[in-house]
C-alpha cells in the first residue's frame, strides 16, 4: 500500500448512515395519515352523548395533518423499507400512537389528565395495552372520552402495523419483519401464509372475538342477569378484554359487575392470550385437537391451573373468601395477571404475601406467542427450560447432540440465542426500571415498598397494568413522580415491542454501514 | 430369460454372478474397463453406453429384454433408465436400485412407473433387524411373510447338552424346526437321523420364528435378547438401520463424527440419542458405557474404520458386533477379526434383485455362505412327482424341504406328512443344484 492510498483513505467523505431515514419517515407519515381517521368513531359517540366533538376532530386533524406533511416532505423516498428501517418504523409508530391517544386527554382531560406527562402516560398505557392509569376520579370523564380510552387499547392490541399490512398494498413487501416485531413472541414458527392473508386472519379473528364478547356481555344486561352491564359497558370492556389491556370505565374494575360477567371475561382473557393462529385452526377450522397437541398452550394452561388452585387455597384458608367466591377470585386474578390484562375483581393488593408472590410471579409468565399479551410468554419459558435440560445432559455427556424441538419441529439455534438474549434484557430492564423508580420515589417522598417498586417496574414492562401496594388494582399511579412515570412509559414502550426492536436502535452497528 | 442390466459395479457383478448360468444377460455401463473385467469372468454380452440415453439403451437392445435391472450407484441414472426401459420394452419387468427411502415410499404409493424398487440401505437395515431378533445367529432370512425363518448358527463349546453330540433322531430340538444342513470344514451335508452336531459346526435351521429364538437360546445359553444398540456412523446406511430399529422399539444410540451430519440425524430421528464423536476415544467409550450395550453395529463409510472401531468396542466389552462391509473382500477380514456378523449392503441388494429373475413359480430365494447355498420358496407343479408322497419316502438328493406353505400358513412337516397340489415348499440346496431342484419339483 502506498502512502497516497493511506492518505486517500483518511480524507474519505463522512460516513453515510446505513438507515434510509427518508423512507422510514415517509412510511410513518403514511401510517399517521390513515391513523387520524379512526377518530370518526369517538366523534360519532360524542355526537350521540352530546359531548364536545372538537377534541376528537382536532386529534384526527393534527395526526393526519402531520402525517400528510411528513409524507409530502419525504416525497420521492424509496417505496420499500428494509430490515433496518422496519425497526425504526415500528418503534416510532408506537411512540406516535401513544401521543395520538393522549391528545383528547390533553384537550378535555381536566385536572387529572391535562398535564402532558399524565396524558402521555395514559395514552401509552392504552397504545401498549398495559392498563396502568393515573385516573383517580373516573366519573369526571365524559362518556365519549371514557370510551376513547378503552378504544385506544383495542387499536393497540393487535397492532396498527398489522392492520396496515392487512389493508395497505404498499406494505406487502417488507411488511413481514415489521409485523413480526409487532406480533408478540419469538419467530419460532414462520407463518406459512402470505403476510397479507396472515394479517387479515389475525385482525379478522380479533374483531370476531370482540364482537362475540360484546354480544355475550350485552345479553347479560338484556336478560337482567347483570343490571350494570349495559351495551356501553359491554363494548367498553370487550375493547379492553380481547387485547388483554385492562382499562375499565369503573374505578373498581370488574368488581362492579356480576359473577357471571366476571366468569365470561375470565374465559375471554384466557382465550385472547392463546396463540391466534392456534385459535384460528382450533375454532374457525374446527380442529380442537390442536390445543391438546400444542406444547406452548399446554404449558400456559398448566400454569393457569396450578396458580389458580394455589391462590384459591390461600384465599379460602385465610378466610378472605369462601366457596364459589374464593374460586372465582383466585381464577380471575390469576388469569388477569398471566394474560397481562390487569383487571381485578377484588383489591388483591390487600392479599396475604404468599398470594401476592404468586401474582407477582405470574407477571413474568405471560400468555402465548402470537397473542396480544405482554411479558416473557410461555413459549420462551418452555424453550429455555429445554435448553437448560440439554445443558444438564451435556454436562454428563458432552458429545450428545440434542436439537431443541417445539411441537416436534427442531428450533433454530439462533432463535434460542435470541430468546436467551431477550430474557436477559428483560430482567435487565426490569431491574434498572425498578431502581430508577425507587430512587425517584425516595426523593419525591412517595411511600413505595420494596416489593411494590419491583412490581411497578415488572407491571409496566410486562404491559400488565396494576402493581401491588399503593399502586394496586383499585389505586392509581397518580402519586408517582414524573421521572417514575416517564420510566414507566419507556418500559411500556420497550415491553410492547419485546425489547429487541427498540434496543437495536441504540447500537452503533445499526446506524453505520 | 433375457436380462438387461444397467450398471456393472459391485451390485451388478453380484447379480451377474448369480444369473449368468441360466439367463441371457446383457450389461450396459459407461466404463469400458468395468465391462472388460465382467466379460472376462462371465459369459455375458457387454455394451458401452449411458443408461440415461434412450438411444444407447435402444442400440444395446433393451427392447428385447424380459427383465430390466438398473443398479448403478446413482439413483437418478436408475430412475431415468427405468423410465426409458418402460417405453422401449413394454412387457419387461423393471427393477431399479435406489439408496433413497423416499423413492421406495413413492413406489409403494404407485407414483413411480417401475415394477420394483430395491433400496440397499433399507434391505441392509432389515437384514440387521433380523439378525438382532436372533442374536446367536450368523444370518437370518424370513420367508412366507415372516412365518418361516432360515437361520444360520455357529455351534460353539458353550452350547447346551442334549443339542451337541447327540444323534438328531433322539435330540430334543424345538418344535416346528428342522436342521437343514450341517457345514463342517467347508463341506455341507444334508443331515439324516444318525448325524450329530459337533462344536465348530455351522448349522442351518428352517423353522418358525419361535423355534428360531429357542434355537438361539439352546446354542448360546445366557445371551439375553437385544434391546439396546449402538450404531457407529449416521450416514445413509447407519440412519436407515437406526430408523428401522427405532420402529421396532429398540433403544438406539448413534455415534457420528461429522457435527453437521450428527445435527441432521438428531433432528430427523427424535427417538435416537446422537453423539458427535469419533467413537474411538477411550474416555468417550468409558463415559457413555458403550461396553454395556447389547449390540454394536458399525456402519461407517470406511470398512477399515469399521473394523478398527469394532475391535476397540470388543476390547471395551461389547459382546455382539455387526460390521457393515461395503467391499465384498472385507467380509472375510471382518470374520477373521472376530466381528460376529458381517453384512455387505451390495450383496444384500443383489440378493433382492436376483429374486426377480427366477422362475415365476419361485417366490423368493435366500443366499447363504457367500452364494454357495440357496433357500428357495417354490410352488409345486400340478404334475409334480412329489405330490402324494410321504416325506420319509422322499430320496435325499442334495435338497431338503424345510417347510410347506399350505393355504397361506406354514407347516413344518414330519415324516408321515404328505405334499399336496398347490403347496409351496421352502427348499434348501446348493446354489449350483438350484435350477435342477426347481425343475424337479
Amino acid at each position: 500500500m502506498t502512502k497516497r492510498e493511506i492518505a486517500g483513505r483518511r480524507v474519505r467523505p463522512k460516513r453515510r448512515s446505513a438507515v434510509d431515514l427518508k423512507a422510514a419517515a415517509n412510511l410513518v407519515g403514511l401510517l399517521a395519515k390513515y391513523l387520524g381517521l379512526v377518530v370518526l368513531f369517538p366523534t360519532a359517540l360524542a355526537l350521540w352523548y352530546g359531548d364536545p366533538v372538537w377534541p376528537f376532530l382536532a386529534t384526527g386533524a393534527i395526526t393526519s395533518g402531520l402525517g400528510l406533511v411528513l409524507e409530502r416532505a419525504t416525497a420521492g423516498a424509496a417505496p420499500r423499507v428494509g430490515v433496518r428501517e422496519g425497526f425504526l418504523v415500528v418503534s416510532a409508530m408506537l411512540l406516535m400512537s401513544g401521543a395520538f391517544a393522549s391528545l383528547p386527554y390533553l384537550f378535555t382531560g381536566g385536572d387529572q389528565l391535562s398535564y402532558p406527562i399524565d396524558a402521555y402516560f395514559e395514552g401509552m398505557s392504552g397504545a401498549t395495552t398495559t392498563g396502568a392509569t393515573v385516573l383517580t376520579d373516573f366519573d369526571e370523564l365524559s362518556r365519549s372520552l371514557a370510551m376513547w380510552r378503552q378504544f385506544t387499547q383495542w387499536l393497540g392490541g393487535m397492532g396498527i402495523i398489522i392492520l396496515a399490512v392487512a389493508v395497505l398494498p404498499r406494505l406487502r413487501v417488507g411488511g413481514r419483519q415489521m409485523m413480526e416485531s409487532e406480533l408478540p413472541g419469538p419467530e419460532v414458527a414462520q407463518l406459512p401464509e402470505r403476510i397479507r392473508q396472515t394479517a387479515r386472519l389475525l385482525w379478522g379473528l380479533y374483531v370476531g372475538l370482540t364482537v362475540v364478547l360484546v354480544l355475550v356481555l350485552a345479553s347479560l344486561g338484556w336478560l337482567g342477569i347483570d343490571e350494570e352491564m349495559t351495551e356501553y359497558e359491554a363494548v367498553a370492556h370487550a375493547f379492553t378484554t380481547i387485547p388483554t389491556g385492562g382499562f375499565s370505565t369503573r374505578p373498581n374494575s370488574i368488581a362492579a359487575f356480576s359473577a357471571a360477567a366476571q366468569w365470561i371475561i375470565a374465559l375471554f382473557m384466557l382465550l385472547a392470550a392463546a396463540n391466534f393462529v392456534l385459535l384460528y385452526r382450533g375454532i374457525v377450522r374446527r380442529r380442537p385437537k390442536v390445543f391438546a397437541h400444542d406444547e406452548e398452550f399446554r404449558l400456559y394452561l398448566a400454569i393457569v391451573v396450578v396458580a389458580s388452585v394455589a391462590v384459591t387455597i390461600q384465599l379460602w384458608g385465610y378466610g378472605i373468601a369462601t366457596g364459589e367466591e374464593a374460586v372465582r377470585e383466585g381464577v380471575f386474578q390469576t388469569i388477569s395477571l398471566i394474560t397481562t390484562t390487569g383487571y381485578a375483581t377484588t383489591d388483591f393488593a390487600l392479599w396475604p404475601v404468599l398470594s401476592l408472590m404468586t401474582l407477582f410471579a405470574l407477571m413474568f409468565a405471560g400468555g402465548s406467542a402470537g397473542s396480544t399479551t405482554g411479558s416473557i410468554k410461555a413459549v420462551r419459558h418452555l424453550l429455555v427450560g429445554k435448553v437448560l435440560r440439554r445443558e444438564l445432559d451435556q454436562t454428563v455427556s458432552p458429545e450428545v447432540v440434542m436439537p431443541i424441538r417445539l411441537n416436534g419441529t427442531p428450533v433454530d439455534e439462533r432463535t434460542l440465542r435470541a430468546i436467551a438474549a431477550f430474557i436477559l434484557l428483560y430482567v435487565g430492564f426490569w431491574v434498572v426500571g425498578a431502581s430508577v423508580i425507587a430512587i425517584d420515589s425516595a426523593i419525591g417522598g412517595v411511600s413505595l415498598g420494596g416489593l411494590d417498586t419491583l412490581a411497578v417496574s415488572a407491571s409496566a414492562l410486562g404491559n400488565v397494568g396494576p402493581a401491588l401496594g399503593v399502586t394496586g388494582p383499585m389505586a392509581s399511579y397518580a402519586p408517582l413522580g414524573d421521572v417514575s412515570k416517564v420510566t414507566m412509559i419507556l418500559l411500556m414502550w420497550v415491553g410492547r415491542l419485546e425489547i429487541i426492536p427498540v434496543v437495536v436502535l441504540v447500537t452503533r452497528h445499526y446506524w453505520r454501514l | 430369460m433375457r436380462i438387461f442390466l444397467i450398471g456393472a459395479g459391485q451390485v451388478g457383478f453380484a447379480v451377474v454372478e448369480a444369473l449368468h448360468h441360466d439367463h441371457e444377460v446383457t450389461v450396459l455401463d459407461t466404463e469400458p474397463s468395468r465391462l472388460a473385467a465382467l466379460a472376462e469372468r462371465y459369459d455375458v454380452a457387454t455394451v458401452k453406453g449411458d443408461g440415461t440415453s434412450r438411444r444407447d439403451l435402444a442400440a444395446a437392445g433393451v427392447q428385447n429384454a424380459d427383465l430390466v435391472i438398473a443398479c448403478t450407484s446413482r439413483d437418478e441414472v436408475n430412475l431415468v433408465a427405468g423410465m426409458f426401459a418402460r417405453k422401449e420394452a413394454k412387457n419387461a419387468t423393471s427393477v431399479i436400485r435406489t439408496s433413497n427411502v423416499e423413492y421406495v415410499e413413492l413406489w409403494r404409493a404407485g407414483q413411480l412407473d417401475v415394477d420394483f424398487v430395491v433400496c440397499s440401505e433399507l434391505e441392509t437395515a432389515h437384514a440387521i433387524s433380523r439378525i438382532l431378533g436372533v442374536p446367536a445367529a450368523r444370518q437370518t432370512d424370513v420367508f412366507a411373510e415372516g412365518q418361516v425363518q432360515i437361520v444360520e448358527f455357529d455351534v460353539e463349546e458353550g452350547a447346551s447338552q442334549g443339542t451337541v453330540g447327540v444323534p438328531l433322531r433322539g435330540a430334543g430340538f424345538p418344535r416346528d424346526s428342522k436342521v437343514a444342513a450341517i457345514i463342517r470344514g467347508g463341506e455341507m451335508r444334508l443331515p439324516g437321523g444318525d448325524d450329530v452336531i459337533l462344536p465348530g459346526d455351522r448349522i442351518v435351521i428352517i423353522g418358525s420364528p419361535q423355534a428360531a429364538q429357542e434355537w438361539s437360546a439352546l446354542l448360546a445359553p445366557g445371551e439375553s435378547t437385544v434391546r439396546d444398540v449402538v450404531i457407529y456412523g449416521a450416514g445413509r446406511v447407519g440412519s436407515a438401520i437406526a430408523r428401522v430399529l427405532l420402529e421396532q422399539g429398540f433403544n438406539v444410540r448413534l455415534i457420528e463424527a461429522s457435527r453437521e451430519r450428527a445435527r441432521q440425524v438428531a433432528e430427523t430421528l427424535p427417538g435416537a440419542r446422537v453423539y458427535n464423536a469419533t467413537g474411538v476415544d477411550p474416555d468417550f467409550l468409558e463415559r457413555e458405557r458403550i461396553g454395556r450395550t447389547h449390540a454394536a453395529i458399525f456402519a461407517m463409510r470406511d470398512d477399515a474404520k469399521n473394523l478398527y472401531a469394532a475391535s476397540l468396542a470388543e476390547v471395551h466389552g461389547v459382546k455382539f458386533t455387526i460390521g457393515i462391509a461395503h467391499e465384498a473382500v472385507s467380509l472375510e477380514a471382518f470374520e477373521h477379526a472376530g466381528i460376529d456378523v458381517s453384512v455387505n449392503p451390495r450383496g444384500v441388494t443383489a440378493e433382492e434383485i436376483i429374486r426377480f429373475a427366477h422362475d415365476p413359480r419361485t417366490k423368493q430365494i435366500a443366499l447363504l455362505e457367500g452364494n454357495r447355498y440357496e433357500v428357495i420358496d417354490v410352488t409345486l407343479r400340478d404334475s409334480s412327482d412329489y405330490i402324494g408322497k410321504k416325506f420319509k419316502e422322499m430320496p435325499v438328493r442334495g435338497a431338503l424341504i424345510g417347510a410347506v406353505i399350505r393355504n397361506g400358513s406354514a407347516i413344518f412337516p414330519h415324516a408321515d406328512d404328505v405334499l399336496q397340489a398347490g403347496d409351496r415348499v421352502i427348499v434348501f440346496t446348493e446354489a449350483a443344484d438350484a435350477p435342477r431342484v426347481v425343475s424337479a419339483l
